[in-house]
């Protein structure tokens, strides 16, 4: 279909804000009489609060006050507490200190006493689960958010004695499911692979602290923050700063990344709010890089085993997958779910089993971050497929593609079909432009110290969502406001989404308006900028939106014009009779008579399915233009996913372990293209972020006190300008998915996992198939492998070097 | 199409920004009260021969009386002295380069470096590359062009390193540009876009 | 953990050597001396180190720039990683050193970090960056050395209840070239060979040099000994900016017309707290054949000796085939 906005680049229109310094992160903020807020972290990972003595930093000039537990609302467990006195890791937030200066409240810090009671604790989720572990609760170790309860799960010595000490011991799990017959299924396989393996959890390293700032007026609190979104975050950062969400105004025009870490709300950011409201000043609280790793959110580790039978030609005949997941101590995501989604997606499995269970250990929040569980398996995975290909002398694209889903496959328990999947096309697209048939010639070859490694990767994540409001306005003069509260997380899919609506109404893109950024800036209910559906879901939104404010248009000129709805078309920013183009009226004489006439057209009236804070935008925006208004209820039965398949040539140097990307190509599958520029941006950046994911970043913990080893860049290591190709290959497989009334689907999470598997198949495939069972593959670990050495590690070890 | 200038404009019924404008063109010293600073102040001299408190700083071309502590980094004074935001603080740390300013030309984390060490050398920050009638400059430009930034918090950074390496390599290779930005980290990954801003850069200008 | 503001400090930005050493001698170890400052800003925002007087050498002209002498080349303490990595004579006569500078950090780093700041920067612990209590902030334990302890970046050779590393990538170098650091202070001037001004926590396991609260480093001179000789320099390093290394070498060799190893000094960093010069393969190798068989025979004496802890045992292998690659590819 010919589109005159979708699929064409343009230039989104906060980006000059952020090439000259003018975009307004939170901590960019100035308020008359603003303070500054600092945190007491736990030096503790399980601990209760004795006592709490700050008398003599209240007595500090310049100290204005203190922000203690009980200042704060609770949260049932394991909702993240704002404040405890029962901190359950180290780094997790105690008290808040507020003063004129930083430097003040940094030396009252340090002049607070306080007295712990120490409790022993734990960061391996295995060591909870063996009889007698410590437990992070006292009546429970398991549990998740989304799960309906907390409780104490133990496997047996025997569990653990029978699994010895290379493979994932299985006790019970928390939740499974099952497909097919597995017994059936694995004797029905030539090839039947017992793996063990780990992903180790690693942070977010959004550029941008989790630094906020908050006041409060007229019983109004202002809270500059840092989110994904706007409209989804709202109910539970209102709830948490304790107030009516439309006494809350959010401000967040511009995030400086997430990548899940902030798409939904998050307790910290709250303590300004609450500080400002005790000591009645404006309160900045910028969070440093050490408290991002110290308090701040990361992926899911995982440690697992997989049982996984092949037939002689490469198809899957059955999968047993075990996931067990360090959760953190509260809240958590379903990342070990999501795990099992992902198989039963990508590969197929005839027959197939999820078990998994989420352990609570004393570490920050786990959360989701680009590709939870789904991106962990695809680490997994794509080269124990390489692997199996080996053993069965298949061609690698082959053992793929046999495997692969299409267009009406089904997923996961309930055997969801699926809306559209073009994996396979994405690989072929991918390989063509790699060269594949001439580059896995080079596989192995060896010039001095450096081994040529051919990867192969691909990746998944549910792309999309339904039932949230669109919203927009066409004003009296004629230009057309959409209103978004999806985020600006820098995908420019606001901005991209909001062409649909453009689109559809035929208007020029010069005269929209995006209102946006913030909640007073009248958003309607929409998702989260999180999980690959921006694209999906905020087309559909604004479409809905477009064709209601085309159908009030259509009915607006007949009752003005004379006859019926039917006999008007909508374009060029007009309503014009299909018989008579003398009978027309522009969009500002429509809005203008929308405006007369009330009712729906000028918002007097309010459709009741919507969200409630549709409905309160629609009341402050009626009577300012033509309205159009409506919720996303166009049908969606089927499963939405979004896919990626990559290709990497590296040479390894088996002297030092270091690699270098050579060429990289990745091609995604996400439905219509929207934004050629953007998605190439994210085609690029989701392959930067694998590569670290692959080969250079983690999180380590020392057992012995629980502390974290890396709380600054250097120590974590996300890849720099030098660690990642210069040039990377882009492409897209640009099919319509049936679902969505543009074509569109989300893809931002599997560019990130598609190229962290290619670049460990291709470190496997450069060391002769080595299959390290452990993500990210560091340099120690290569130089180990290439001298028959032990790793460092112990097999199942988590949060380790 | 309206551009988000306009909304980064603080819309608070509370604002700063005017206040802290007046001082900017005045030239005058900022305020003792200016943030970072009011609680300082423990009324101890400091002590004999060690640097006065009261400095001119050459800021974006013009000439700026401020009131700067002893241990006060040029990113703090920057940020919440001077009101120019749009230089970053990623680490504090000098690890991420968002804090990236050029220092006689050259680029520095401002983080990293104490406002007394400073004095009598030009600091340009993102806020002094427009022209005088709001001309974006030839990096800002290509940034645009290419889609640089994603989330853009670390893109003030990336376009002063990038001002930077023209000034001193005007037509460098993308290799030697690779180099040259390596000090800016991109947690988005959008290194590629940011390389090819930078060569188109090298071509235009 | 939550510190990111510096305490309180006085700042002193002397002239001249005299000025500095006076303020040195009036606040003793109440004194800091800072370089670039890239390190000493992180110390003090993490309050770990707490002066009165900051002396900021930067000012001090005198302690800047790469002069060319009759015995070889004198570098000024305070000149920048990048001036050296940029410096023509440096380049052409002692490119390793070139190489090592530009392979420290960043380039905003090595803008305004020094070379006497690399040379005599502090450890890399991590849990001696975290502020623990360990024997190198004064305390009575290690947590890096025990059975439990995170220690892949940690030494292989001479540990001394503290396991830290020299971080340093300039160090190793100045070891190869036979370099002398001049250190000044109000009681005159003191010129120690390279390998004599790192010590280990043997012999003091609080500072990683030998350079007292009343000194100065001054000067670098590296002898023209080895100029223009065959030099290799190789970092590794889990990232390829901003991170210190697991291991690095350097090595100067000077080879016979008919390809014989004359002499050579090689040296390792990263695996010790000071670097560690590899008397054995340098006597393994004199006198032979510079060949593969040779630089496979260095290597395999490399670590000899090498004592590891649970996560550092990569760095043996990783050693020796930096041995190996120092002299088969130089």
């Amino acid at each position: 279909m010919a589109y005159s906005l979708i699929g064409k680049d343009f230039t989104p229109p906060d980006v000059r804000a952020k090439v000259t310094g003018k975009a307004k992160y939170a901590e960019d903020f100035r308020v008359e009489g603003m303070v500054f807020v600092k945190l007491l972290l736990s030096p503790m990972p399980n601990a209760k609060v004795r006592n709490i003595d700050a008398a003599e930093a209240l007595k500090m000039k310049g100290v204005l006050g203190i922000l203690l537990p009980e200042d704060v609302p609770s949260f049932p467990l394991p909702r993240d507490p704002i404040l405890t006195m029962e901190p359950k890791y180290v780094g997790q937030p105690i008290l808040a200190i507020a003063a004129e200066d930083e430097t003040t409240a940094s030396d009252a810090l340090e002049k607070i006493k306080i007295d712990y009671e120490p409790l022993p604790f734990t960061v391996d989720p295995l060591q909870s689960l063996y009889p007698g572990g410590p437990d992070v609760y006292p009546d429970a170790n398991v549990g998740v958010r989304g799960m309906p309860e907390m409780k104490k799960i133990k496997w047996t010595a025997k569990d653990f004695a029978e699994a010895g000490d290379t493979k994932l011991p299985m006790g019970e799990p928390l939740a499974e499911w099952k497909l097919g017959d597995l017994d059936k299924g694995f004797s029905e396989a030539q090839l039947v692979m017992d793996e063990t393996f780990v992903t180790a959890a690693h942070s977010h390293h959004s550029m941008e602290p989790r630094s906020a700032m908050a006041y409060w007026q007229n019983g109004k609190c202002y809270f500059h923050v840092s989110t994904q979104s706007q409209s989804y975050p709202l109910p539970l950062y209102a709830e948490m700063i304790g107030v009516a969400p439309k006494d809350l105004v959010m401000i967040s025009e511009f995030c400086g990344g997430g990548f899940g870490s902030k798409g939904s709300a998050y307790v910290v950011a709250t303590i300004p709010a609450h500080m400002s409201k005790k000591i009645n000043r404006p309160c900045m609280m910028r969070l440093t890089r050490a408290e991002e790793y110290f308090l701040g959110s990361r992926r899911t580790g995982i440690q697992g085993r997989i049982k996984i039978g092949f037939r002689k030609d490469g198809r899957i005949t059955a999968a047993d997958i075990y996931v067990v997941q360090q959760n953190g101590a509260t809240e958590g995501f379903p990342d070990f779910r999501n795990v099992g989604g992902a198989l039963s997606m990508v590969y197929q499995p005839m027959n197939m089993r999820w078990r998994g269970i989420s352990v609570f250990t004393n570490l920050p929040l786990s959360t989701a971050q680009r590709g939870p569980g789904q991106n962990q398996l695809a680490c997994m995975m794509e080269p124990l497929l390489d692997k199996a290909a080996r053993e069965l002398k298949l061609d690698r694209l082959a053992i793929r593609s046999i495997n692969a889903p299409t267009t009406g496959s089904k997923v996961e328990e309930r055997q969801t079909p699926v809306s559209s999947a073009y994996i396979s096309e994405a690989l072929m697209a991918s390989a063509a432009k790699f060269g594949w048939n001439e580059k896995k010639k080079l596989s192995g070859q060896r010039k001095g110290s450096k081994v040529t490694g051919i990867g192969v990767g691909r990746a998944y994540h549910p792309a999309g969502s339904a039932g949230f409001d669109g919203l927009l306005v066409i004003k009296p003069d004629g230009k057309i406001h959409i209103h978004t509260g999806i985020g600006n997380l820098g995908t420019y899919s606001y901005a991209a989404t909001s062409r649909v609506a453009a689109e559809v109404l035929g208007c020029n893109w010069e005269n929209v308006v995006l209102e946006r950024g913030r909640t007073d800036n009248h958003l309607p209910w929409n998702n989260g900028q999180f999980g690959s559906n921006t694209s999906f879901t905020m087309s559909r939104t604004n479409y809905v939106a477009a064709i209601d404010a085309k159908q009030k248009l259509q009915e607006i000129a007949a009752q003005t014009l004379g006859g019926k709805p039917q006999d008007y078309v909508v374009a060029e920013e007009k309503v014009t009779a299909k018989a008579d183009a003398n009978k027309s009226m522009t969009f500002a004489e429509a809005a203008k008579k929308a405006i007369e006439l009330g009712g729906k057209y000028s918002g007097k009236e309010i459709a009741a399915e919507l969200n409630d804070l549709t409905k309160r935008s629609v009341e402050a925006l009626a009577g300012s233009g033509l309205i159009g208004v409506a919720k996303d209820t166009i049908p969606m039965k089927d499963h939405v996913p979004a896919l990626a398949a990559a290709f990497m040539h590296i040479e390894l140097d088996i002297e030092t372990g270091k690699w270098e990307i050579l060429d990289y190509v990745a091609t995604a599958d996400c439905g219509t293209v929207l934004h050629p520029k953007g998605l190439a941006n994210q085609i690029r950046g989701g392959g930067v972020m694998g590569i670290g994911m692959a080969a250079l970043e983690r999180v380590v913990y020392d057992p012995q006190n629980g502390l974290p080893a890396n709380v600054g860049f250097y120590q974590s290591k996300p890849p720099s300008y030098l660690d990642v190709p210069s040039e990377m290959q882009v492409g897209w497989v640009d099919k319509p998915d049936p679902q969505n009334p543009v074509g569109v689907k989300g893809v931002g999470e599997p560019l990130m996992g598609c190229a962290a598997s290619a670049l460990l198949s291709a470190i496997s495939d450069a060391l002769g198939g080595h299959y390290f069972n452990r993500t990210p593959v560091m340099p120690d670990m290569i130089v180990n492998a290439v001298a028959k050495r032990p790793q460092s590690y112990k097999v199942l070890a988590v949060n380790t070097q | 199409m309206t551009t988000t200038d306009d909304m980064a404009i603080g819309r608070d019924p509370v604002t700063r920004r005017r206040f802290i404008k007046s001082i900017i063109a005045s030239g005058a010293a900022t305020s003792a009260a200016a943030y970072y600073l009011a609680g300082c102040s423990d009324g101890s001299a400091p002590a004999a021969g060690s640097v006065e408190r009261l400095i001119t700083l050459k800021v974006n071309g013009q000439d700026r009386r401020v009131d700067i502590l002893p241990n006060e980094t040029l990113a703090m004074t920057l940020r919440y002295k001077l009101g120019l935001t749009g230089t970053k603080l990623g680490c504090d740390r000098g690890e991420c380069g968002a804090c990236t300013v050029l220092i006689n030309d050259v680029g520095h984390n401002s983080c990293s470096t104490l406002t007394h060490g400073v004095r009598g050398r030009a600091v340009t920050t993102v806020e002094g590359l427009e022209g005088p009638n709001g001309e974006l400059h030839v990096v800002q430009q290509a940034m645009i062009d290419e889609l640089g930034p994603q989330c853009g918090f670390c893109t003030p950074g990336q376009v002063m390193s990038a001002v930077g390496l023209l000034k001193a390599n005007p037509k460098p290779t993308r290799a030697e540009a690779r180099q040259a930005m390596a000090g800016n980290l991109c947690r988005c990954g959008a290194y590629d876009h940011y390389l090819n801003a930078v060569m188109r850069a090298a071509k235009s200008a | 953990m939550t510190k990111d503001m510096m305490p309180k400090f006085d700042l002193f930005q002397p002239a001249d050597i005299e000025t500095a050493l006076k303020l040195l001698d009036k606040y003793g170890v109440k004194a800091w001396k800072m370089a670039g400052g890239q390190d000493s800003l992180d110390w003090f925002k993490d309050r770990a180190k707490r002066p009165e007087a900051v002396i900021d050498l930067s000012g001090i002209e005198a302690l800047k720039g790469v002069r060319e002498t009759e015995a070889g080349l004198e570098i000024g303490a305070m000149t920048t990683l990048a001036e050296i990595a940029a410096n023509p004579i440096i380049k052409e006569k002692f490119g390793l050193l070139a190489t090592a500078a530009s392979r420290v950090a960043s380039p905003q780093i090595r803008t305004v970090g020094t070379i006497g700041g690399n040379l005599s920067q502090d450890a890399r612990c991590w849990y001696y960056r975290a502020g623990m209590d360990c024997y190198r902030a004064g305390g009575n334990t290690c947590y890096a050395g025990t059975p439990q302890g995170m220690n892949r970046e940690h030494c292989l050779f001479g540990a001394s209840r503290c396991v830290a590393v020299t971080p340093s990538d300039t160090a190793p170098v100045m070891v190869a070239l036979e370099a002398e650091f001049v250190i000044r202070s109000s009681k005159g001037e003191r010129i120690l060979p390279a390998d004599k001004y790192f010590i280990g926590p043997a012999v003091n396991i609080t500072h990683m040099t030998v350079l007292e609260p009343g000194d100065i480093l001054t000067t670098i001179r590296i002898p023209s000994k080895w100029a223009g000789a065959k030099f290799y320099f190789e970092k590794v390093a889990d990232r390829n900016t901003w991170d210190f290394a697991l291991v690095n070498v350097a090595s100067a060799m000077k080879v016979k017309a008919d390809g014989v190893i004359e002499d050579i000094r090689i040296v390792c960093g990263a695996v010790e707290c000071v670097p560690r010069r590899l008397n054995a393969v340098e006597d393994i190798v004199k006198g032979s054949a510079k060949n593969d068989d040779t630089a496979t025979l260095a290597a395999s004496s490399a670590a000899r000796g090498a004592a590891p802890l649970n996560f550092n045992h990569f760095k043996i292998p990783l050693m020796e085939n930096l041995v190996k690659r120092a002299i088969r590819d130089s």
